[in-house]
C-alpha cells in the first residue's frame, strides 16, 4: 500500500476524546501555573520589577495553548505524514541557524525572532516523533532489517546529536536519543541491535562529546554533581540551593507560597528548578502526588497509544507521551541531584511560553488520536 | 480496513517501556525524594535555615557596656560588608569598572577584585568586611551612577571602644563575627549578643526587605546592655597611676590594681598595665614588647615570630587581677592578724614580743625585713612595722587548723566567682603540710610567703578584715538593661559570710590605720592629708623565679582603705618585678595607692578634714623634687602637707613651681613638669581685693595659683582682702604663690 492511499483514507470517525487524559493534562497545567506563580514572584519582583512578570506571560500562553490543544484534537492526525520530512528539514536548518544567535550561559540554544524566542530542539523532538512514526508505520515489516530498522534512524539521530552537542545542549541530546531509541524499541527494531546500539552509545557518546570539544564542560558538571559542596558559592550553588529547598520541605512542606529558598537563594526558581520549590512548599507528600499525576498521564498516553486505530497513531502517541515522561524524569533527576545538572524544563511547570504552547499542541495531537481510538474493547 | 493496526509485538513493547519508565523512573525519583526530604531532610533544612538566617536578617545589635555613670565603654555600630555577584556582571567593561571603583573606594587590590569578579557562576564574593557607613554610601553611589547591579551590601555590626585601652583587660573584645572573645564581652556574650535574625522570611538572599507579608518565626532580639560597677573616672585615675608606676620603676611583668567598695563588693576599677586597645586587640600595646617581637620578623623565622606574636597577644589580654596568683607577702598579715585577734590568740597591746631581726624555724633562720630588728614591740606595733618574727610566733600559736580554717573562711580555697572569665585558683599549702611538726610552711605562710593567691581573692579577703567582718561577693556588672533601657536584672551586694566579728574588724581597722597614719608606720607614704587612710604594705619574694637559690624578683604591693574610721574604698596595687630589686612595697607601692586616693576620694565626695596640725597656716619651703620619680616627689610633698599637679607624660620631675626652697603655704599645690620641652603654663592673676577670705581663696585656686594669706585671720568671716602680690592682671606661671593681705574692716555702730 502506498503512502498516498494511506493519507487518503476516508474521513476518520470522530469519537469522543479521552476525558481521563484531558483531565490529567488540565490538572497538571493548573497545578503547574499555581506553582509557577508561587516560585517566580520573588524573582520577578526583584529582577523584573513586577511580581506578575512570569505568571502573566505564562497564563496567556496557557490559555492560547489550551485553545490550540482543543482545536488540534479535531484534526485528523494522519496529515502529519505530509509533514514528516518537512519538520525534520526545518529542525535541522534551525539547529544550524541557532549558531548565529547570541549565547546564553555560553550556549547557543535559543532562536530569537522579535519578541518570540524558542529552542529549535523542541521542534526537533516533535520532528523525530513524526518522522520515526512515519517510517515505522510504512516499513513495519522490514523493521528487523538493518537497512530499514536501524540505519535511517541512526543517521537522523547522529546528525541531531552532533548539532545539539555543538550548541552545547547535552540534555537535549540525551532526550532526543532516548526518545528515538524508545520509538525504535516500540517500532520493532531487533533487540540485539538495540542492545548493541545501547552499548555503542555508552562508549560512543562520551567519545562524541570529547571529539566535539565539550569534554571539560561535561566533566565539570559531573564533578559538581558528585560533590556539590566542592564550590558551594559557585558551580555547586544551584544544586545545593535546590537540595536545601527540597530538604526543607520535609513530609508536609512549608505550604503554598511559603518557600524561603525562592527569595533569591535558588537561582531562576521559575525555570528548570521549579520542582525544588514545589518540594519545599508541598513536601514529600505533595511532590510524590505530582510525580504520580505525571505517571498517570504517561500511563494514559500509552493506553491511548495501545487503543489507537493504526500503527501511525500508536507510534505518534507513544512518541509524544515518552517525550513528556523522559523530560519529567530527567528534570526531577537533575533537581534532586540524581544526575548531573543538564538544563531541562519540567513539562507544564517550568516557565516558557512557546514550549508550553508546543506541549499543549502535542497533547492536542494525542487527544486527536484518542478520538479515533479502536473501540473494539468497549 | 485495519491492515495497519497495532500488532501484539508492538503492544508488548509499549507495555515494557511503560513498565520501565514507571518502575525505574518514577518510583526511583519518589525514593530519591524520600531520601532527601525525610531521611536527610533535617540536615538540608538546617543548612537552609543557616543561610537564610545569616543573610536574611540584620544581625541582632550587640548591647552596650556602660560604666557606673552610663558612659559607654563598648558600643556597636552598623557597618557593611561589600559583596559582588560575579554572575550578574554584564561584560568585561563592567568587570573592570567594578574592580577600578571598588579598589579606589575600599582601598583594596585592583587585581584581587578583578580575579574574584571573574568567578562567573558565583553569586557571592565578599570584597571587604566591616566597612563604615560613609564608605558604604560611596559604594552605593558608585553602583547607582554606573547602573551596576552586581554590587550589594550586607549589614553587619562593629564594636567600638570609645575610651581606647581603658579597662581593656576587664572589657575584653569581640572577634570578627562579633562574638565575645575575652573579658566581659566573652563572659556576658549571650546577654550582649541577643538572638540573631530568626525573621527568616523578612529578608531575601540580597539582604533587603521583602515587600510581602510573610510568616514571621522569631523577631531578632537585640542584645541587652550591661551597666558596670566600674566608674570611668576612677578607672582612669587607677590606670594613670599604674602607668606612671610601670614607667618609673620599669615593672617587667605588668602592674595590677583593683579599687573596690569594701561594703558592697562592687569593683570600682580594675586594671592591668601595660594592656591593649580592644579596638585593635591584635596590636601589641606595650611598645617594648612590640619591638622585641618585631625583631623576630625576619626571613626564615616565620614560625618563631608567629609564636612570639601570639604569646605576646595572649599575655596582654590576660587580666592579672583575676588570672595570675602571686605571693601576697605582708599584705596577708592582715588575714593572719584578723584570725589571731578573732580567736584571741594574741593581745594586741599588752603582750610584748621581741624581734632581734630574725626567727629560727626548724633550724632555719627567717629574717625580718628590718635586719637590725624591731626590738621590743607589741602586736599592734608588729602590724605597723610589718614584723615577720612576731607574725611567725603568732601564726604558730594560732596553729595549722585555725590558720587553714581562716584561709577557707576568707575565701582563698576557691575562686571568688566574680563575673569575669578566666579566674584562677590559689596555690595553697594543704592542711597536712601546714600541720607538719616543724611548722616551716605554717611559719612562712603566716607572713604571706610560699603560697599564691589572686589579687581579687586577696582584696576581697582583706576588705573583710576591716569592713565589719563580712566577706563580700565581688562583682563587675550591676545591672542588665534591655534594648529599651529597662532594667532586666540588677545585682545586689551579697554577703558570703561573716568571717570575724564587727568589733574585731573595728580593732583591725584601727591597727591598720596606724600603718599609714603613724609617723613610723611602714605605709606612711600612702598618707593623704585631710583623709584617714589605713593599709598594709607587701614585699613578696617570687619563689618560682629564684636564680641559683636566691630570690631576685619581687612583687611589691600595697593595700589601702579609706576612710579608716568608716571604711568604704579599698585599693590593692601590685607591681610585678620592678627593676629595683631592693625596693619595698612601702617605698614604691604605697605612694601609688596614696596618689590614687588623693584623686578619687575628692571625686567620690569625701570632704577632706584637716587636722589642726595640717591646718596650721605656716609656710614651708618647697622641697627638692627635680630629678625624682613622680611618685617619690608626690610622696615627699604629701609628707610636707603639699599637693601636686603633674604636667607632661614623663616619669621624672624636670622642673617645679614654686622652685626649690621657695616658700609655699601648707596645703598648696606644687606644679611638677616632667618633659623638658613643655612650655610653662601661665595664667592671669585675678583681682581679689575686696573679697572675703573664702572668696579670695577660691578665686586664686581656681586660676591655678597658690594663695598665701597675710594680715588678719581669715577665720573671721568679716575679713576682707586689701592688697595682693603679684598685682591683678599680671601674667604668671601657674603654681606661683599669690600673697593676699586681709584686714577686718571697722564695724560701724
Amino acid at each position: 500500500m502506498t503512502k498516498e492511499e494511506n493519507v487518503k483514507k476516508p474521513k476518520a470517525q470522530r469519537g469522543p476524546i479521552d476525558l481521563t487524559f484531558l483531565i490529567l493534562v488540565l490538572l497538571l497545567l493548573t497545578i503547574g501555573l499555581v506553582m509557577l506563580f508561587s516560585a517566580s514572584y520573588a524573582n520577578a519582583y526583584y529582577i523584573m520589577g513586577d511580581s506578575f512578570h512570569y505568571i502573566s506571560r505564562q497564563l496567556v500562553f496557557a490559555v492560547v495553548g489550551v485553545a490550540a490543544m482543543i482545536a488540534v484534537s479535531y484534526f485528523d492526525y494522519h496529515i502529519l505524514h505530509h509533514f514528516a520530512y518537512l519538520l525534520m528539514g526545518v529542525s535541522i536548518v534551525l539547529l544550524i541557524v541557532v549558531f548565529a544567535m547570541p549565547t546564553i550561559n555560553d550556549a547557543h540554544r535559543w532562536i530569537f525572532i522579535g519578541p518570540i524566542n524558542f529552542q529549535p530542539s523542541e521542534i526537533a523532538k516533535f520532528a523525530v516523533v513524526v518522522l520515526f512514526s512515519h517510517w515505522i508505520s510504512i516499513h513495519y515489516k522490514k523493521m528487523d532489517t538493518f537497512q530499514y530498522g536501524v540505519l535511517p534512524f541512526c543517521i537522523v539521530l547522529g546528525i541531531l546529536a552532533v548539532l545539539l552537542i555543538l550548541e552545547p545542549h547535552l540534555s537535549g541530546t540525551i532526550l532526543i536519543v532516548g526518545l528515538g531509541a524508545v520509538m525504535m524499541v516500540v517500532g520493532g527494531t531487533k533487540l540485539t541491535w538495540l542492545v548493541g546500539g545501547g552499548l555503542a552509545g555508552v562508549i560512543g557518546g562520551p567519545l562524541l562529546v570529547l571529539a566535539l570539544g565539550k569534554w571539560d564542560r561535561a566533566m565539570g558538571r559531573i564533578e559538581h554533581w558528585l560533590n556539590p559542596f566542592l564550590d558551594p558559592r559557585g558551580d555547586g550553588f544551584q544544586t545545593l540551593q535546590s537540595l536545601y529547598a527540597i530538604g526543607s520541605g520535609g513530609l508536609m512542606g512549608a505550604g503554598i507560597g511559603n518557600s524561603r529558598q525562592k527569595y533569591l537563594f535558588l537561582p531562576e526558581p521559575q525555570n528548570d528548578f521549579i520542582f525544588a520549590i514545589v518540594c519545599e512548599e508541598l513536601g514529600f507528600i505533595g511532590a510524590a502526588l505530582i510525580i504520580i499525576l505525571f505517571a498517570l498521564l504517561i500511563w494514559r498516553g500509552y493506553v491511548i497509544a495501545l487503543r489507537a486505530k493504526d500503527r501511525f497513531g500508536t507510534l505518534i502517541a507513544v512518541g509524544l507521551t515518552t517525550q513528556i515522561g523522559l523530560q519529567t524524569i530527567l528534570n526531577i533527576a537533575v533537581v534532586t541531584n540524581t544526575i548531573p545538572n543538564t538544563g531541562i524544563g519540567l513539562p507544564f511547570f517550568s516557565y516558557g511560553g512557546t514550549s508550553l504552547l508546543m506541549l499543549l499542541g502535542q497533547m492536542g495531537v494525542i487527544l486527536a488520536i484518542s478520538r479515533q481510538s479502536n473501540l473494539e474493547k468497549e | 480496513m485495519a491492515v495497519k493496526t497495532t500488532t501484539n509485538k508492538m503492544k508488548k513493547r509499549i507495555n515494557f517501556v511503560l513498565a520501565c519508565m514507571i518502575l525505574v523512573g518514577f518510583v526511583g525519583l519518589i525514593f530519591k525524594l524520600y531520601i532527601i526530604q525525610i531521611v536527610e531532610g533535617e540536615k538540608y533544612q538546617k543548612m537552609a535555615i543557616n543561610q537564610q538566617m545569616r543573610s536574611t536578617s540584620i544581625r541582632a545589635n550587640r548591647g552596650t557596656i556602660y560604666d557606673a555613670n552610663m558612659k559607654p565603654l563598648a558600643k556597636s555600630a552598623t557597618v557593611h560588608n561589600v559583596v559582588i555577584s560575579p554572575n550578574d556582571i554584564k561584560d568585561e567593561t563592567e568587570r573592570e569598572l567594578i574592580a577600578q571603583g571598588l579598589s579606589e573606594i575600599l582601598d583594596v587590590d585592583y587585581e584581587m577584585v578583578l580575579e574574584r569578579s571573574r568567578k562567573t557562576g558565583s553569586y557571592y564574593e565578599r570584597i571587604k568586611t566591616k566597612v563604615e557607613q560613609d564608605v558604604a554610601d560611596q559604594v552605593t553611589q558608585f553602583a547607582l551612577d554606573h547602573d551596576i547591579t552586581a554590587i550589594y551590601l550586607e549589614e553587619d555590626t562593629k564594636r567600638y571602644y570609645p575610651y581606647g585601652s581603658l579597662a581593656s583587660t576587664v572589657l575584653g573584645f569581640t572577634g570578627s563575627e562579633n562574638q565575645g572573645a575575652y573579658g566581659l564581652e566573652s563572659y556576658y556574650n549571650k546577654v550582649l549578643s541577643g538572638t540573631d535574625g530568626m525573621v527568616v522570611s523578612a529578608k531575601n538572599a540580597w539582604g533587603t526587605d521583602m515587600p510581602f507579608r510573610y510568616q514571621q518565626i522569631y523577631d531578632a532580639q537585640d542584645g541587652n546592655s550591661l551597666v558596670l560597677t566600674i566608674d570611668e573616672t576612677i578607672q582612669h585615675y587607677l590606670e594613670k597611676h599604674l602607668e606612671t608606676a610601670v614607667a618609673e620603676h620599669e615593672v617587667h611583668n605588668r602592674a595590677v590594681g583593683i579599687v573596690m567598695n569594701v561594703n558592697t563588693g562592687e569593683i570600682l576599677a580594675m586594671a592591668t598595665k601595660p594592656d591593649f586597645d580592644p579596638n585593635e586587640p591584635l596590636v601589641l600595646g606595650d611598645p617594648q614588647v612590640a619591638q622585641a617581637v618585631e625583631e623576630l620578623n625576619t626571613e626564615g623565622n616565620e614560625e618563631e615570630y608567629k609564636k612570639a606574636l601570639s604569646d605576646a597577644q595572649f599575655a596582654q589580654w590576660r587580666n592579672k587581677a583575676i588570672s595570675d596568683p602571686y605571693e601576697p607577702g605582708s599584705v596577708f598579715k592582715l588575714i593572719t592578724a584578723a584570725a589571731a585577734l578573732e580567736t584571741h590568740t594574741v593581745d594586741p597591746y599588752n603582750e610584748v614580743f621581741n624581734c632581734p631581726g630574725y626567727y629560727i624555724v626548724a633550724g632555719r633562720r627567717i629574717g625580718c625585713w628590718k635586719h637590725a630588728g624591731h626590738g621590743d614591740l607589741n602586736f599592734a606595733g608588729a602590724i605597723k612595722g610589718s614584723c615577720n618574727p612576731v607574725f611567725i610566733q603568732v601564726g604558730q600559736r594560732l596553729g595549722a587548723d585555725n590558720f587553714y580554717n581562716y584561709l577557707d573562711l576568707f575565701g582563698f580555697t576557691s575562686p571568688t566567682g566574680i563575673d569575669l572569665p578566666g579566674e584562677a585558683d590559689a596555690y595553697l599549702h594543704s592542711l597536712e603540710t601546714l600541720q607538719d611538726k616543724n611548722m616551716a610552711s605554717l611559719s612562712s605562710a603566716s607572713f604571706g610567703q610560699t603560697f599564691k593567691v589572686t589579687p581579687i581573692q586577696l582584696i576581697t579577703a582583706v576588705n573583710a578584715t576591716i569592713n565589719g567582718g563580712k566577706l563580700m561577693q565581688p562583682y563587675v556588672v550591676s545591672q542588665v538593661l534591655d534594648p529599651n533601657g529597662n532594667v532586666v536584672s540588677s545585682t545586689q551586694p551579697t554577703v558570703k559570710r561573716q568571717v570575724i566579728s564587727e568589733d574585731i574588724s573595728k580593732l583591725e581597722a584601727t591597727l591598720a590605720e596606724q600603718v599609714v597614719m603613724a609617723t613610723d608606720g611602714s605605709g606612711r607614704k600612702a598618707n593623704v592629708p585631710g583623709y584617714r587612710i589605713g593599709g598594709k604594705t607587701g614585699t613578696s619574694e617570687k619563689i618560682d623565679a629564684k636564680e641559683d637559690g636566691v630570690v631576685t624578683k619581687y612583687t611589691l604591693s600595697f593595700y589601702g582603705f579609706a576612710p579608716a574610721d568608716d571604711p568604704e574604698i579599698g585599693i590593692l596595687v601590685a607591681l610585678d618585678e620592678p627593676e629595683d630589686g631592693s625596693a619595698y612595697g612601702s617605698t614604691i607601692a604605697a605612694p601609688v595607692v596614696g596618689s590614687i586616693f588623693a584623686d578619687i576620694l575628692p571625686y567620690l565626695g569625701f570632704e577632706p578634714e584637716y587636722t589642726e596640725q595640717e591646718l596650721a597656716v605656716a609656710d614651708v619651703k618647697a622641697p627638692v623634687l627635680v630629678g625624682l620619680k613622680i611618685h617619690d616627689a608626690q610622696s615627699n610633698l604629701t609628707q610636707e602637707g603639699l599637693k601636686s599637679r603633674v604636667i607632661g607624660s614623663g616619669s621624672t620631675v624636670v622642673r617645679q613651681i614654686p622652685g626649690v626652697y621657695e616658700p609655699i603655704p601648707k596645703g598648696g599645690t606644687v606644679i611638677l613638669y616632667t618633659d623638658e620641652d613643655t612650655e610653662p603654663t601661665t595664667a592671669v592673676v585675678p583681682d581679689v581685693v575686696g573679697l572675703s577670705g573664702m572668696q579670695a581663696n577660691q578665686t586664686i585656686l581656681n586660676a591655678g595659683f597658690n594663695i598665701r594669706i597675710a594680715g588678719e585671720s581669715i577665720e573671721n568671716t568679716a575679713s576682707q582682702a586689701v592688697s595682693q602680690e603679684p598685682a591683678a592682671g599680671t601674667e604668671a606661671e601657674i603654681g606661683t604663690v599669690v600673697t593676699v593681705t586681709f584686714t577686718i574692716p571697722d564695724v560701724e555702730g
